[in-house]
């Protein structure tokens, strides 16, 4: 898992405390934060008296049984979706193999298997090189059923735009993204994202070649505010509700090992100390959903639930993703969500939920444990 | 002057019984789960839950239109000592369970009022329910209430259900949800607290008092927030091995909710409070502490086997 390596401890090298994004953020302290599901479970437990100490109960065990993943009440291996990902080095209608230059693996396909690169193809017309993010039947270990290949995603404020090149700022603490837009696809991009100006919002997926994206597909309709004049959001007031419903994303991160499952969060305490808060301009509280996100951190744990394939699995928080809180608009996979984004989810966790990388986003409900 | 006071308690107390019924029945009705929430239900196993708040809701009812109907000359011997009497059993065995369960869940609201009652049980609510158990025994050998004498009196009565209310307003922690609930003020999940401030609150507790002479140092190793709780963790020592003195302060303005644990570093398990620190530790100079990351040098226990849910890779290369 590839969490922050600092203390979550407010105001002392915040830079890396809760972000993926951050550089230098390193695999070592993950268990720092799952250590916390440890504590909080032994805070809320009946206190063993002095004289019991054998009746000390594992915590391990309450850790466990409190994060069993469900999907709909049985055990969630049996439906949630697994991903395996490397570059294509052989490929025919039945089989693929995919390997990191040290090693390889062949999956079989299903007669169903369906690819896409850019648009919907088959398997078969797939070419040794790609980079393919391949899911994996339930339950199954080598048979995948569909592909995705050189899929890459920007999701930011535009910095500078011209007739086919746009530059991208994600967050503060990657260098801005260049993303290139043929003018058929551009035709189709601007029925749902009208301004390609500086300073607008723009999420877009596309083919990643050579470190570039070419973007093909708008997730979801632009926002009609600029990024740096958002628009005041409506006072909900009284209690949040335990179950909060809204647009869940993916987001593309070089930096992060595919196969990670976990989510990250708009947000995150301020006492975290995200490295992004201040960039993005925006409290971590102030996210432009249709009401409030408690505040939670990092490891805490996040029950997701895609309302489209009502597949649920239980996620720790991974990080901070101010990038999100912009975005006031509708998922319109499936069906359509209320305004604002709740959940940026990893590639893996996107896919175990059933989600169609190419769709972008679902609509998905997140209870959390009070 | 104590008949006036034991004339205000059967209103007083009816209200409160069939007020409890109903947000229970309107949260029932709006989550669609009959034990959802319901505060000393999670004392029962998960089957016997809905049975349970079933029970209580109808027994909170009946006793609650048992009391306004037995008010007046109407059963007014035996059928109003009995409801009396069963009202007092209520809250008494309320407030036994009400202790039980802060014991066993202390992050659960006691569920009286519905939706309000979602602040964890305090000695607050014990008392408030212990006061309507003496409340409600007190009323068994009362005669017949009927309409004020006189205007004095009318006043006098007033006077006592304005003082009474009062008191239970002191004793509720649901007036803070309804503030919540209409808008006044903002919901705990969402209010801006430094991590100073809970540490601030923290020092001032009795719990921080109690352990605080088992921290190995006076840095936290850990601080994070979840919701409405502020987890503050320290090094500290057991029997000579390496433990973890972990303190939940609720976020709240004014006394908040403190729970703490001693957790083994290297096992997870949750050890005993040692004897010698159960007492307060009177006169013990408050430490400073300064807010400030601890590193860790012991190996922790991995992830999942830690408790994080999922935290896996799946077979990527």
């Amino acid at each position: 898992m590839n969490l922050a390596s600092e203390r979550s401890v407010a105001g002392v090298e915040a830079a890396a405390v809760c972000c993926d994004r951050c550089p230098g953020a390193t695999t070592a302290d993950t268990s720092h934060f799952a250590r916390r599901r440890l504590l909080k479970a032994a805070v809320f437990q009946p206190q063993p008296g002095p004289a019991s100490v054998a009746g000390a109960g594992p915590a391990d065990s309450i850790g466990a049984s409190a994060a069993a993943p469900t999907a709909d009440g049985s055990s969630a291996d049996r439906h949630v979706y697994r991903t395996v990902t490397g570059t294509i080095t052989d490929i025919s209608p039945h089989f693929i193999t995919i390997g990191d230059g040290v090693s390889q693996r062949r999956l079989a396909l299903t007669a169903d298997a369906t690819a896409w690169r850019g648009e919907p193809l088959e398997p078969s017309a797939l070419t040794p090189g790609d980079e393919a993010v391949i899911r994996i039947v339930p339950s199954q270990s080598a048979i995948a059923d569909r592909i995705w290949a050189n899929i890459g995603r920007v999701c930011g404020t535009i910095l500078e735009s011209n007739s086919e090149r746009l530059l991208v700022a994600e967050c503060a603490t990657r260098p801005p993204q260049v993303v290139v837009i043929s003018p058929l696809a551009r035709v189709r991009i601007k029925v749902r994202v009208p301004n390609l100006r500086p300073g607008y919002l723009i999420d877009i997926i596309g083919v990643r070649r050579r470190g570039v994206l070419h973007g093909l597909i708008a997730t979801n309709p632009q926002p009609p505010y600029r990024g740096d004049h958002l628009p005041p959001r409506a006072q909900s007031g009284g209690r949040l509700p335990e179950a909060i419903t809204g647009c869940a994303v993916w987001h593309d991160q070089a930096n992060e090992p595919y196969g990670v499952l976990g989510v990250f969060y708009p947000a995150v305490e301020p006492g975290a100390g995200c490295a992004e808060d201040a960039a993005a301009r925006i409290a971590p509280g102030q996210a432009q959903t249709y009401r409030e996100l408690p505040y939670l951190a990092v490891g805490s744990a996040l029950h997701v639930r895609n309302e489209c394939t009502n597949i649920s699995l239980t996620l720790p928080v991974t990080g901070c993703t101010p990038t999100a809180r912009l975005f006031n608009d509708h998922c319109t996979a499936c069906k359509t969500s209320p305004r604002g984004r709740i959940a940026d989810l990893t590639v893996a966790s996107f896919i175990a939920l059933g989600g169609e990388l190419e769709q972008g986003c679902f609509n998905a409900t997140l209870t959390i444990g009070r | 002057m104590l008949t006036l006071l034991g004339d205000v308690q059967i209103p007083l107390l009816a209200a409160l019984l069939l007020g409890g019924c109903a947000t229970k029945a309107i949260k029932v009705a709006r989550t669609r789960t009959v034990a959802a929430g319901l505060g000393p239900t999670a004392l029962f196993p998960l089957k016997l839950r809905a049975p349970v708040a079933v029970v209580m809701c109808a027994i909170e009812f009946c006793l609650g239109v048992g009391l306004l109907v037995t008010s007046g000359t109407f059963g007014e011997d035996a059928p109003a000592g009995l409801i009396r009497l069963g009202t007092g059993l209520l809250f008494l065995v309320a407030t036994f369970a009400l202790v039980e369960l802060r014991s066993v869940r202390p992050d659960v609201g006691c569920g009286c009022f519905g939706e309000f009652s979602q602040t964890p049980v305090t000695g607050r609510t014990i008392a408030r329910s212990a006061l309507l158990a003496v409340a409600a025994l007190a009323t068994m050998k009362l005669d017949p209430i009927g309409p004020p004498h006189s205007a004095g009196q009318g006043v006098a009565l007033l006077l006592i259900l304005v003082a009474e209310l009062v008191v239970l307003g002191f004793l509720s922690p649901e007036i803070r949800d309804v503030l919540v609930r209409i808008g006044y003020s903002a919901p705990c999940e969402l209010r801006v607290v430094n991590p100073e401030q809970s540490l601030a609150a923290l020092q001032r507790t009795a719990q921080w008092r109690r352990h605080s002479a088992l921290l190995a140092s006076d840095e936290p190793s850990d601080i994070w927030r979840e919701l409405c709780w502020r987890y503050i963790a320290f090094p500290s020592k057991h029997a000579g091995k390496d433990a973890e003195l972990v303190f939940a302060v609720r976020l709240e303005h004014r006394r908040p909710l403190v729970l703490s644990a001693l957790v083994d570093t290297a096992s997870g398990d949750v050890l005993p409070w040692p004897t010698g620190t159960s007492r307060p530790a009177r006169g013990r100079r408050r430490s400073t502490v300064q807010v400030r990351p601890a590193h860790r040098s012991e190996p922790v226990p991995h992830a999942e086997a830690a408790g994080l849910p999922n935290v896996r890779r799946s077979d990527g290369f």
